[in-house]
């Protein structure tokens, strides 16, 4: 939480972002919600505002989040009572909501059969746009909390209100907010580089998040506060462009179809890009909708090492034990990898001879169909620490339920976007 | 001459698509990939851990490469029989490490 309080505390931001909603993280919000109507927030939503709220209201510096999740609407009553107990009266907080779609299933033209292999509904939404957070803001709220928005424009709406942005500026006000929407990757986090600055460990744990400093012709300026280590150049800025965008001159956010074709990045100084020529490509009829489906059975995950002398040969039988093993079970869909050796990237053509490595885990993974044939997998690996190689040791074992994402298109008719308000 | 030695990269991904964003160091390294870096390239060092049709997108305005592979993570994260989640974080050493093939 650190450079959103430094952020709000430096007295030259506006407004700062706080996206915490990864494409699955809902499925944890559903669930919670359903056990308890209260629930289905983001669980950090406390942690995360308790020291933001203070040093915000104290610098008039707006929030925009979609810390809500499955339920924007118990989120935003949070707020309200945390800004309340905070001694912090008057702030009006608001609360979107149009984005769950499950009492409108059927509306959604899915991608394949989401109920395929007996799979049930846990729920599905819809990624709203500005329309709803960009009122909110204009119309004096200071919080506007969300559940499922694109995360371009959940960054975008609060420049849109406080500039008033016309069509054409809305173009980079949206790229700026896919810019922004990963905090520290665009300023030197999980980058692959190997020339240019390298950040060292004190950096990236105290790695600057960027700020963009848009004008009203939407061209902008991205940063960090001063003195905060980062990397932000055209190598960073460009690998954040295009992270997760598939079609780069056609990639779809729920305001607006963006065009990176004709984009110009230039380094303005020491961790200053300015960013200027996103165009739009129109405006998509259909929202994007992602669903969430729980199919029977669950997938099993369980470890062993392996180490000191010989560990690798070691391991390696136990591989062939327990492959041996579970297919005597009857199950055929697992895979079991050598983590240190194959279970990131794949088979390796060639280990180096005499290759040595002083311990090894053992991983198999397999999709069930029942409980009780997960716990034979367990069972299974356990079982290696009597009867298979040597010094078979530190187990862990984890299950997984069988969720699925599905994706498809609904209508902007089908959708309600609503604004709700508290004032502290 | 790796990937590496001429550009940065990245591996993303949603729902069952992974993509893979390589960025030139400079204009003769973009000349390099566009050159020499083809889909069926990077079909080829996918296929093992993630088969899926690649398409490649070139972006000359900002030096990169985009392959997305359309099907490598069928069924999302949670289907993945992988050791832990989001392997595909480390999927863009699919490509760095790898020689440069030839034009």
């Amino acid at each position: 939480m650190e450079p959103a309080v430094e952020m709000a505390r430096s007295g030259s931001v506006d407004f700062v972002g706080l996206e915490c909603l990864a494409e699955r993280t809902l499925v944890t919000g559903l669930i919670e919600r359903a056990a308890d109507p209260a629930k289905g927030y983001d669980r950090r939503l406390e942690r995360r505002l308790g020291p933001l709220l203070p040093a915000a209201v104290a610098n008039r510096c707006g929030i925009v989040t979609n810390l809500g999740s499955a339920n924007p609407h118990a989120a935003g009553e949070r707020i309200a009572a945390m800004c309340k107990a905070n001694g912090l009266s008057g702030i009006t907080v608001a609360m979107l909501g149009g984005d769950d779609l499950s009492g409108s299933l059927d509306d959604v033209v899915w991608e394949g059969d989401p109920l395929e292999e007996g799979g049930r509904w846990l729920g599905a939404h819809a990624y709203l746009g500005v329309e709803g957070m960009a009122e909110a803001f204009r119309e004096g709220a200071s919080i506007v909390v969300t559940g499922r928005v694109a995360d371009s424009s959940l960054f975008a709406a609060p420049a849109i209100a406080a500039l008033d942005l016309d069509a054409e500026a809305l173009a980079g006000a949206l790229t700026a907010g896919h810019l922004l929407e990963c905090g520290g990757q665009l300023t030197g986090g999980n980058l692959a580089a190997t020339k240019g600055r390298q950040l060292d460990a004190h950096d990236l744990a105290n790695l600057g998040y960027p700020t963009a400093t848009i004008e009203r012709d939407g061209s902008f300026v991205l940063g960090v506060l001063d003195g905060k280590p980062a990397r932000l150049d055209l190598v960073s800025t460009t690998l954040q462009l295009l992270y997760e965008v598939h079609d780069p001159r056609l990639y779809h956010t729920p305001d607006l179809t963006l065009d990176f074709g004709n984009l110009l990045l230039e380094e303005v100084g020491e961790n200053r890009v300015r960013v200027s020529g996103a165009r739009g490509a129109g405006r998509p009829e259909s929202l994007k909708a992602i669903g969430f489906v729980k199919r029977p059975g669950e997938v099993a995950d369980v470890e062993i090492t392996y180490a000191g002398e010989g560990a690798i040969d070691r391991a390696m039988v136990a591989r062939d034990v327990l492959r041996e093993r579970v297919e005597s079970l009857g199950l055929h869909d697992y895979a079991v990898d050598l983590v240190g050796i194959d279970s990131v990237l794949g088979a390796v053509a060639h280990l180096a001879p005499g290759y040595a490595p002083p311990e090894l885990r053992v991983h198999i993974s397999a999709r069930c169909t029942e409980a009780e044939e997960a716990q034979a997998v367990e069972d299974e690996v356990y079982a290696l620490t009597l009867s298979g190689p040597a010094g078979g040791a530190s187990l862990r074992s984890e299950r997984r339920p069988h969720v699925s994402v599905v994706s498809g298109r609904v209508a902007r008719s089908s959708v309600n976007v609503s604004v709700e308000r508290l004032v502290s | 001459m790796r990937i590496s030695d001429v550009a940065a990269g990245r591996a993303g991904d949603k729902g069952d698509v992974l993509d893979l964003t390589l960025v030139a160091y400079d204009d003769e390294g973009y000349r390099t990939l566009v050159h020499r870096v083809r889909a069926r390239d990077v079909e080829q060092w996918l296929a093992h851990v993630a088969p899926s049709p690649v398409v490649r997108y070139e972006l000359p305005n900002v030096r990169a490469l985009k392959f997305v592979a359309s099907r490598a993570l069928a069924g999302g994260v949670y289907r993945s029989l992988h050791a832990g989640m989001h392997w595909q974080k480390a999927a863009i050493w699919l490509l760095l490490d790898k020689e440069l093939p030839d034009a």
